[in-house]
């Protein structure tokens, strides 16, 4: 053994002479720029970004999945073996010779190709006998030899610098220095094999070469690649002269203020000044409850006096069934709630779908405000049986919950929100692994599923060691196997229904429910891990265990010691130093209010894709772990900040800044939220103290192409683009102007219909208070008026009776219609309508229910000269109110 | 029976005559060589009438026929003579049938997804749907590749569509009329028409009021793209309402009576007159729905005296307008439903089941040469008699129709390039 050591240090020596601890301050380009040097490269650290950086594995090129002229590199790199075969095998079957000839290596295609000694169709890459040309041949001379990642060294950090650069004037440039760091203690320079990216090239142009550029004022990150490091450096210039310690004095009351000013500070840029009142209700009230103020909300802040409305104003919203509604559909765009992947998860009876109760479950955890994680954890760790239950009272439980007249809710009675699990598109262990990074960790790690993370660590390796967590995890049954099977068989057989099948036994189950019968009902369960199993199963839906999982960018998990292997991850999630679960929500939340996240896209918890300011990220995520994951916490942090409260209006410093939040962003309003807010625009002051909070479109519980054809508010909520809840994408929702929401909100039927109804409508309630009824509509009323109205109203009687509802619904409808072209002007008076006695009065309450201020004297001149001036006074009201609706302040958030 | 049938319905000697049908005889390279001599029609179509048929049609019993399989397969329906020699299609499809010189049959249109949603979403957008991404359709990639004039809506879905924008954005959505037209009915589109006996006059006056109170942002449009693309916006809705170009698009009763006599008066008929009518007017992309295809039972009664009828009416009427305006060498026309139906007749309920493995489309207008059968099913139309093609491969001959290059690189919202469509390659008979 003692005899063994030396040599196996000389052999080490020879084939490795450089590693071993000691540090390589000289780089590549100098150590391979004589032919003569005896160093031989290693293929991780030397080679493979090489070829990288010589564009070699380009998605064009040979790291085209087809690969290009029958060579293929893997996509970004890290598949080393695939990679050194493709080197150095032959292709059999297209009588391809091997890239590299270890007999005559001047003959090897892999240098004659890229220095065009033969045809390449990618054209020069290097020249013969400079350092690039020989790295390679020193490293074919050598026997061309993998790399063992067993036994090698492994990759520790890439230490870049400097670690931020701040540009004062113009023709500044910066050298990027790289160091790359191995287990084994040695370093290296390996700036000339480092890929490098600027998120930003008008801010700051970095070359291959790792020279920063400065570009115009701003802030940005360039990023460095080399093996799996990431690196990005920010680079910042100053948007003023008013930078550092010429920086005014700027209020900032809280701690988020201050963190934000530390960073607009040395970026030159003065926050706006603070909103007026009235701008800061109608922002706070759509970003905390997606909701419009009243008119009569508006009026009445405006007139309290006292210093701590704000305050006050945000706790009282915090505590509405909307903020409940509002923050469940974010949380149901989170996971994915969308009644097309929910297909025959429970029987269908009524208008109760799995959606339903998604939505309801989460609603009830948020207005009881249970703390993040443990809401997150009844998904995450979510079994369709309480504890204890056995299989048939969980379906006797869930019979009851689904009778139409049940007075047991899904939301109190269940302690899970199982249908996560059972998603169409959330069944393989890849789609799991991806939708959950995506859910509860805000990273898009697909990427890594075919090729290593362009912007992030992640290597397929760490993909397929994720995926194993979810191999064996939570099983989606539509009937329970192992001992349950026996209780759903015993079910089924009582029932009668054991031959029924598919469609059949589809349209049976409601019936049986609706009469008072105990159905089986699909489940999900954790199913144990039985890594013993090697056979795949028979069972299709239940793929072969995994032994050992890795959490990302953390440890192993030996899967054979524990039940539920979800367990572990939901673990690794609540811990302090998780780097994502605490921040992606976080930051979405504060995305919610600025527009942009700290990290953006809020989705995108990668490393070349740094928050704007790590230091405020850092103090949320952490306030939000130390207060128990208390949402509201989070809530009142951000929005009593003085950077939420700043104005749209920006000034010449900070007027291009739209990621340091200098000042607030004019964004439209979400598509439900612009919807509901037509509603309520357009609706007498009685009728919009009736709206329900579930009648609005926050509320909706489920998304999805059938949704998305369902009636009006389909159409509407389509074209303001609603979360489609589909792809794993905060993207799925977007807030993009279309031509076609402009087209809705000037000319489109439903509108239109909404401004000119009859019952609940502000205009017909205003027309009568001012005395201006229809005469028209009287006058134009056929003989048989009476007669008609009278049939008409007898057969909504007739169908109400007979408990129809279809029926009586159609036939309220063309009562309606009929009343409304015809019809007296409806104006019994609403108990609480204000009445209003002038024009003056209208037009105020048209602006305060719109745009949720008052007019300014401007405005007031031009509308009552509109309206004056028209003929047909309620013609010129309503043409107001179409106007407001129209402008840009009523479908923005600023 | 007439004598001599292979099983694709064509008489043996017409395969002579008729050169490359059915075999793959013409490859890409040659026909890209063709084409780049000037051999084949490369003029691409400018706008484009696509019509979707839900439910799946039995390819067996419209369009490819098998009567000389068994009893279990071959179904109620006898072929009939087309215009063109040795192509043969459903007794139920008369008119079609005399209008075969203007449209392609694909025979052997192949894929597996069976369940109505997913292929709904691949033949709408012509690559095989993802759970982790959602692919624009046609119309949204054809309206971002070739725009649309000011004053119209560029892409119009009568009465909606299944094809969506996915990742390219809601800008790219479907103006979706809502409803159909109706003979001697207004037809109202929603957002066009001017409702409650408004005036043009009327309109503009409101507008005059909304420029001058609109003016909380103003100075600072240009500073955020949202504010400045809402005005661009709202100026186009406004051209587009007061237009009398669009509005005229979408009133069918402004053809002329000898036209308008060639449409039947069902509504997937007047649907079709519209259709050319917006087509005519300049709208990019219109989109149809037919449905009522999906016959697990009844299926033969159901063919017969609904939707071959209906179908034969409209799309018939629809070529020859088209034709007639001299429109259908601009307009590509892609008829298709989600897959065809189990070639087994299943006996217990009279009817046909999802089946995605063979299937039939119909292609006109362009460059595509009309009068050709392309493809063919085997024996008893069960899988297609070579290789078949993919709906991919439609797709991509439909792009290059456009002249829309079908491998050119969109960036979804997290950067990842996609091609409009990865797997699919030109089928170069069609416009030989």
């Amino acid at each position: 053994m003692k005899r063994c050591l030396p040599l196996f240090m000389v052999v080490i020596g020879l084939t490795l002479p450089v590693f071993g601890g000691e540090t390589l301050e000289k780089t590549v380009v100098e150590r391979f720029k004589s032919a003569d040097t005896k160093e031989v490269p290693n293929f991780r650290r030397h080679v493979v970004p090489l070829m990288g950086r010589l564009g070699c594995n380009g998605r064009a090129c040979h790291g085209s999945f087809q690969g290009q002229g029958g060579f293929r590199r893997s996509l970004f790199g890290y598949d080393f073996d695939m990679d050194h075969g493709n080197l150095t095998k032959a292709d059999e079957e297209n009588k391809k010779d091997a890239r590299v000839d270890l007999d005559f290596p001047e003959d090897s295609l892999m240098v004659l190709k890229p220095t065009l000694d033969m045809p390449h169709k990618g054209g020069k890459r290097m020249d013969v006998n400079r350092w690039e040309y020989n790295l390679f041949m020193n490293w074919i001379k050598a026997g061309a030899k993998n790399v063992d990642l067993e036994k090698e060294a492994k990759f520790e950090k890439l230490e870049v610098t400097p670690k931020e650069i701040v540009f004062q004037g113009n023709d500044e440039s910066v050298q990027l220095k790289a160091i790359a760091v191995w287990s084994d203690g040695s370093r290296e320079d390996v700036t000339p094999m480092c890929r490098f990216k600027s998120n930003d090239d008008q801010i700051a142009n970095i070359d291959e070469n790792g020279l920063v550029e400065v570009g115009k004022s701003g802030d940005t990150h360039v990023v460095v690649f080399y093996d799996n490091g990431v690196v990005p450096i920010p680079v910042m210039r100053p948007v003023s002269k008013q930078n550092g310690d010429d920086y005014p004095e700027v209020e900032a009351p809280t701690i988020v203020d201050q963190l934000v000013v530390q960073k607009l500070r040395k970026l030159g840029i003065v926050p706006s000044e603070k909103s007026a009142d009235a701008e800061f209700l109608r922002r706070v009230r759509i970003d905390i409850t997606g909701t419009l103020p009243t008119a009569a909300e508006v009026e009445s802040f405006l007139n309290d006096t006292s210093d701590d409305k704000r305050a006050r104003k945000i706790n009282e919203l915090l505590e509405t069934p909307e903020y409940a509604a509002w923050w469940t559909t974010k949380l149901c765009d989170l996971t994915g709630n969308n009644d097309d992947n929910l297909n025959n998860v429970v029987p269908r009876v009524g208008n109760r779908y799995a959606s339903t109760d998604w939505f309801e479950w989460i609603n009830k955890r948020v207005q009881d405000n249970m703390p993040y994680d443990e809401l997150m954890a009844g998904i995450v760790v979510a079994n369709s049986r309480n504890p204890g239950e056995s299989y048939r009272d969980y379906c006797e439980k869930m019979s009851e919950i689904y009778r139409p007249d049940s007075k047991v809710s899904f939301a109190e009675n269940r302690q899970d929100m199982p249908y996560y699990w059972a998603r169409r598109n959330f069944r393989t262990p890849e789609e799991r692994a991806i939708g959950f990074a995506y859910t509860f960790m805000g990273i898009r790690i697909q990427c890594a599923q075919c090729h290593k993370h362009p912007f992030d660590q992640w290597t397929q390796v760490d993909f397929k060691q994720f995926t194993n967590f979810f191999t064996s995890v939570a099983g989606y049954r539509a009937r329970p196997t192992g001992e349950a099977a026996k209780e759903y068989n015993a079910l089924v057989e009582e029932l009668g229904i054991k031959k029924l099948r598919g469609n059949e036994l589809r349209r049976k189950l409601p019936e049986m429910i609706r009469a008072g019968k105990t159905v089986p009902f699909s489940e999900v369960m954790a199913i144990k891990p039985r890594p013993n199993n090697n056979r795949r199963p028979n069972n299709r839906n239940q793929p072969v265990s995994s032994r050992r999982a890795k959490l990302l960018g953390a440890e192993v998990i030996d899967l054979t010691k524990i039940d539920d292997s979800r367990k572990p991850l939901m673990d690794w999630l609540r811990r302090k130093e998780n780097p994502y679960f605490a921040k992606a929500f976080v930051n979405r939340v504060w995305a919610g209010y600025f527009n942009v996240g700290i990290v953006d896209p809020p989705d995108d918890l990668s490393l070349a894709n740094p928050p704007s300011n790590q230091a405020l990220l850092d103090h949320l995520a952490m306030g939000f772990i130390d207060n128990n994951f208390d949402m509201k916490w989070l809530h009142r942090e951000i929005a009593n900040s003085r950077t939420y409260q700043t104005s749209w209006v920006p000034n010449e410093a900070n007027r291009l800044d739209e990621r340091n939040f200098s000042h607030s962003i004019p964004r439209r309003m979400p598509a439900e939220v612009a919807y509901d807010a037509l509603q309520q625009a357009t609706s007498s002051n009685s009728e919009v103290d009736k709206i329900r909070v579930a009648s609005r479109a926050i509320a909706l519980p489920s998304a999805g192409r059938r949704s998305q054809n369902r009636g009006t508010t389909g159409y509407a909520l389509t074209i303001f683009g609603r979360s489609i809840r589909e792809s794993n994408c905060d993207c799925d929702r977007t807030s993009e102007a279309s031509l076609l929401q402009t087209i809705y909100l000037q000319n489109d039927k439903d509108v239109q219909a909404l401004i000119d109804r009859d019952r609940g409508g502000w205009l017909n309630s205003v027309a009568n208070d001012l005395g201006l009824a229809k005469k028209k509509a009287i006058a134009n009323r056929p003989p048989n008026y009476e007669k008609i109205l009278a049939s008409l109203k007898a057969r909504v009687k007739k169908f109400r009776k007979a408990g129809n509802e279809g029926q009586t619904k159609a036939a309220q409808v063309k009562l309606d219609q009929y009343l409304k072209r015809f019809g007296d002007d409806g104006s019994k008076k609403k108990k609480g309508d204000v009445k209003v006695d002038s024009i003056d009065a209208v037009i105020k309450q048209a602006y305060l229910r719109t745009v949720n201020r008052y007019p300014s004297n401007v405005e007031l001149d031009r509308t009552t000269a509109y309206i004056e001036a028209s003929e047909d006074k309620v013609d010129g009201i309503r043409d107001v109110l179409w106007a407001l609706l129209n402008t840009k302040e009523f479908i923005v958030n600023r | 029976m007439t004598l001599h049938k292979t099983c694709d319905g064509v008489k043996r000697r017409d395969m002579m005559k008729l050169g490359v049908l059915g075999s793959m005889s013409l490859t890409l390279p040659k026909f890209l060589r063709m084409a780049h001599a000037g051999e084949v029609n490369d003029a691409p179509a400018k706008s484009a009438i696509f019509i979707n048929l839900p439910g799946g049609p039995s390819h067996m019993d419209s369009f490819d026929l098998k009567p000389n399989a068994g009893e279990d397969y071959r179904g109620e329906f006898n072929p009939i003579k087309t215009n063109v020699d040795g192509i043969e299609i459903s007794e139920h499809l008369p008119k079609l049938a005399q209008t075969m010189d203007k449209f392609v049959i694909l025979r052997g249109v192949t894929h597996t997804l069976a369940a109505h949603r997913l292929g709904q979403e691949y033949v709408n957008a012509g690559t095989k749907p993802l759970p982790s991404l959602e692919y624009p359709g046609y119309g949204s990639v054809v309206t971002k590749e070739l725009g649309s004039p000011k004053d119209l809506p560029p892409f119009v879905a009568i009465p909606n569509t299944n094809q969506r924008p996915g990742f390219l954005g809601v800008k790219y959505a479907a103006l979706n009329t809502g409803g159909s037209p109706q003979p001697g009915r207004p037809f109202s589109v929603r957002g066009i028409a001017l409702n409650n006996g408004q005036t043009v006059e009327q309109v503009q006056k409101r507008q005059g009021l909304l420029k001058d109170l609109d003016a909380t942002f103003s100075g600072f449009e240009k500073n955020n793209q949202l504010l400045d693309g809402l005005d661009q916006f709202s100026q186009q809705a406004y051209a587009m309402i007061t237009s009398k170009r669009a509005r005229a698009a979408f009133d069918i009763s402004k053809e002329s009576p000898a036209f308008t006599k060639k449409f039947g008066t069902q509504v997937f008929d007047q649907s079709c007159l519209l259709a050319t009518r917006l087509v005519e007017s300049g709208v990019r992309f219109v989109t149809l729905t037919l449905g009522g295809w999906d016959t697990h039972r009844d299926n033969w009664n159901r063919l017969s005296e609904r939707n071959l009828p209906q179908l034969d009416s409209g799309l018939s009427s629809l070529l020859v307008g088209l034709e007639e305006k001299g429109l259908l060498e601009s307009t590509a026309v892609f008829v298709t439903g989600e897959f065809g139906r189990t070639p087994k007749i299943n006996r217990e309920r009279g009817g046909r089941d999802h089946y995605p493995r063979c299937m039939f489309m119909l292609l006109a207008g362009g460059g595509v040469r009309g009068g050709q059968v392309i493809g063919e099913s085997n024996e008893n139309a069960t899988l297609p008699a070579s290789k078949g093609y993919s709906p991919d491969d439609v797709a991509a001959s439909f792009y290059h129709n456009m002249g829309i290059d079908h491998t050119k690189e969109y960036h979804t919202a997290t950067g990842r390039p996609i091609m409009i469509v990865r797997d699919g390659t030109v089928i170069p008979e069609l416009f030989s």
